[in-house]
């Protein structure tokens, strides 16, 4: 009985300790997060009229990396558009942000309220596919446009009957067109015509972007020799590997998105004497991969986002994590190309009525953005967007050429 | 691509052999399924990780910490868990219970401890190959063959001729018979608990360093499991030949049916057997067990 007594206090004091550890962490968090819900520092001066962008992303959950990235990055073109004398001569932007956490019924929320309380014209955000779907119902209703930056889904702008979502944008491409390229670059720049294609089953990534690949390489004139899967949790290849092997690919479509599977297919594939091109989609983006397959990806490419892989993208990176004090994160990009985009269609439309500038963004053609050259398509709002390709040269993958966009 | 599948198949299956033993082993003089013994191979992987990588040590040193942490994790199950459960009289479905919940337990810990990203050692053999007619082997396979046959035969010599082998099979025979004529049962039971755990150990950094190293990368010892039904519970030997015939046929499947039947194929495989002779190939019955 003693003991027991003894082992409840004691839980007790634990509790109690640990109760208190949170309130006092609690007020050190709060000033860091309390910004983020508030007007932007980016704010106009009293009396002149303002034209106010909304920006919705995670500000302070597990993935605030990036949207703080995407504000930092759309705060530094409101103050650069502002001090040049700000648009439809004279008129102040001013960028409002608002936490999502990430979360659809957050993001959603934030965007109502940015539309009814703030008066916003337009709306940037989120990264997010999921948060970005429900959004698009909000904004149609509401009739403000919104531009999803990172939101790759194809459901994003487009619901499940196919019906476009007038006021939904984004500036990435969907998943499916990195396989469309790839697909294109092996036949057209590489003159490849046998490939065999190796998809994970199940994986939804893998295997649409697979498909987009295949259609492009026989569409192009080249032939798929074969086609083999793998389960989500396989670790082991080499079954799959000799039946590819007997088919006597020019190249093997690898669309696997674990660097560590990657490099283990290569070995395997390398093991077993085979000595072909193999390529990836984004899935290969690692700063571990090449060093991780030991040699064995030697020579392989994979097709990606530009990225930091332009000189001015880099470059403004750079200013954003100097000024912010973060890594380089790309989804500032987005912020600035955001922002930008917005203000060249006020600029067209002349006017900064929520419905003439979705008019204005829809009717946009080309939009040449620091994340690159993006190609509007009026019926989907899916940009096309100019790829990179990367090589692997010893224990890094480089950056070799840009392949324009392809529709 | 015949003679390739097979060869992929018995490197396959020779992972499985060595958690496959231990199963056996185990089963054997316990009678139940240790389901946490795939976990084992996985601690021992990170161990070895955790030297190797972080640690800094040489790579054979690491190796060996794998091992011992293989063994020591499967010791300490046995005396912290199996032992306590054993001693209260309870039935042996409640060992096999104990023994889910610690393999949930480590795989969750693995999981807080070292996040679920693949990690591979810091150590790696240059990826070669071997040329044998048509087909190909990797050094790593040759090796990871050679480390797994010198380690079977070692054991089957240890069961088969030593003081400590006879203790073994005459517990595995009659744990009470066996206790009455002196023979330190508990003893016994926990040496072969050390053994089982450094062959998942051995099991789990050959594993990492083909597969790398991840939490979950102790299901397979569930695929072990099914190779020691294969061969005969309880049986060593058994388990041997049915973790090659399971990494053979798996690999037939994969390359000529398909990779999404290849489980399927397994477990059939494992009913169709239970069903026609539950004895397992090597049909040893309870008088030979071990």
């Amino acid at each position: 009985m003693k003991k027991a007594l003894a082992l409840l206090l004691a839980m007790v004091m634990v509790f109690a300790l640990a109760a208190c550890g949170q309130q006092a962490a609690a007020p050190a968090a709060a000033p860091a997060a309390a910004p983020a819900g508030d007007a932007a520092p980016a704010a106009a001066p009293a009396g002149e009229e303002v034209i106010k962008i909304g920006y919705v992303s995670d500000l302070t959950g597990g993935t605030a990396l990036w949207g703080n990235a995407g504000k930092y990055g759309a705060e530094m073109a409101v103050d650069e558009i502002n001090a040049a004398g700000g648009v439809l001569g004279g008129k102040k932007l001013q960028l409002v942000a608002m936490d999502g956490k990430g979360e659809a019924a957050d993001s959603v929320n934030a965007l109502r309220k940015l539309i009814t309380d703030e008066g916003i014209v337009a709306e940037i955000g989120t990264n997010f596919s999921s948060c970005n779907i429900p959004m698009a119902a909000v904004a149609d209703e509401m009739k403000v446009p919104i531009i999803g930056t990172a939101a790759s889904n194809e459901l994003v702008t487009v619901d499940e009957n196919g019906k476009l979502h007038p006021y939904s944008f984004r500036m990435c491409f969907i998943d499916s067109y990195l396989g469309t390229v790839m697909g294109t670059y092996a036949t057209k720049n590489l003159g490849l015509t046998k490939a065999a294609l190796f998809t994970v089953a199940g994986n939804t990534n893998s295997e649409s972007v697979g498909a987009f690949v295949k259609d492009a390489f026989i569409a192009n004139g080249g032939t798929i020799v074969s086609e083999e899967q793998c389960q989500e949790a396989d670790v082991d290849f080499r079954a799959q590997l000799a039946k590819i092997k007997a088919a006597e690919p020019e190249v093997i479509f690898v669309m696997m998105n674990d660097y560590a599977k990657n490099a283990t297919f290569a070995k395997q594939a390398r093991e077993m004497g085979i000595d072909c091109l193999l390529m990836g989609h984004d899935g290969w983006d690692s700063q571990q991969l090449a060093a991780e397959a030991q040699g064995a990806l030697e020579g392989c490419k994979y097709v990606s986002r530009i990225g930091f892989s332009k000189p001015e993208a880099k470059e403004f990176g750079e200013k954003v994590a100097a000024k912010y004090n973060i890594g380089m994160e790309a989804e500032c990009l987005f912020g600035w190309d955001g922002v930008h985009w917005i203000v060249d269609a006020i600029e067209r439309a002349g006017s900064a009525d929520p419905t003439a500038i979705r008019d204005a963004l829809e009717a946009t053609d080309v939009f040449e953005g620091l994340i690159g050259t993006l190609v509007m398509d009026p019926a989907t709002h899916n940009p096309a967007m100019a790829c990179a390709i990367y090589e692997c040269h010893g224990d890094a993958f480089e950056y070799v050429e840009t392949v324009e966009a392809v529709q | 691509m015949l003679l390739q599948q097979i060869i992929t198949g018995i490197s396959i299956g020779g992972i499985y052999a060595l958690l496959a033993t231990g199963y056996s082993l185990i089963y054997s003089l316990l009678d139940f399924s240790n389901w946490s013994h795939g976990e084992f191979a996985m601690i021992g992987a990170y161990v070895a990780i955790v030297f190797s990588n972080i640690l800094g040590t040489p790579f054979l040193i690491a190796a060996v910490m794998g091992v011992i942490g293989g063994a020591a994790i499967s010791f300490l199950s046995e005396r912290f868990a199996y032992r306590r459960i054993r001693s209260n009289g309870a039935p042996n479905m409640f060992l096999m219970i104990a023994a889910m919940g610690l393999s949930n337990v480590f795989q969750q810990a693995a999981n807080l401890i070292f996040t679920g990203q693949y990690r591979s050692y810091s150590f790696k053999l240059p990826v070669s190959t071997i040329k044998i007619g048509q087909a190909y082997i990797g050094v790593l396979d040759l090796i990871s063959l050679g480390i797994t046959a010198v380690i079977l035969v070692v054991l089957i010599y240890l069961i088969n001729k030593t003081k400590f082998g006879l203790d073994v099979r005459a517990i595995a025979c009659n744990q009470k018979a066996a206790r009455v004529l002196g023979i330190r049962v508990d003893q016994s039971i926990a040496t072969v608990f050390l053994l089982a755990g450094s062959l998942a150990g051995t099991a789990g950094i050959l594993y990492g360093m083909k597969y790398n190293v991840f939490p979950t990368m102790g299901n397979v010892g569930l695929k072990a499991f099914i190779a020691s039904v294969i061969g005969g519970l309880g049986s060593v030997p058994g388990a041997i030949v049915g973790a090659v015939l399971l990494g053979v046929l798996e690999t037939l499947v994969s390359a000529y049916i398909s990779s999404s039947l290849r489980d399927f194929f397994s477990f059939a495989l494992l009913i169709v057997l239970l069903l026609v002779k539950p004895s397992g190939l090597f049909g040893v019955d309870v008088q030979d067990k071990a």
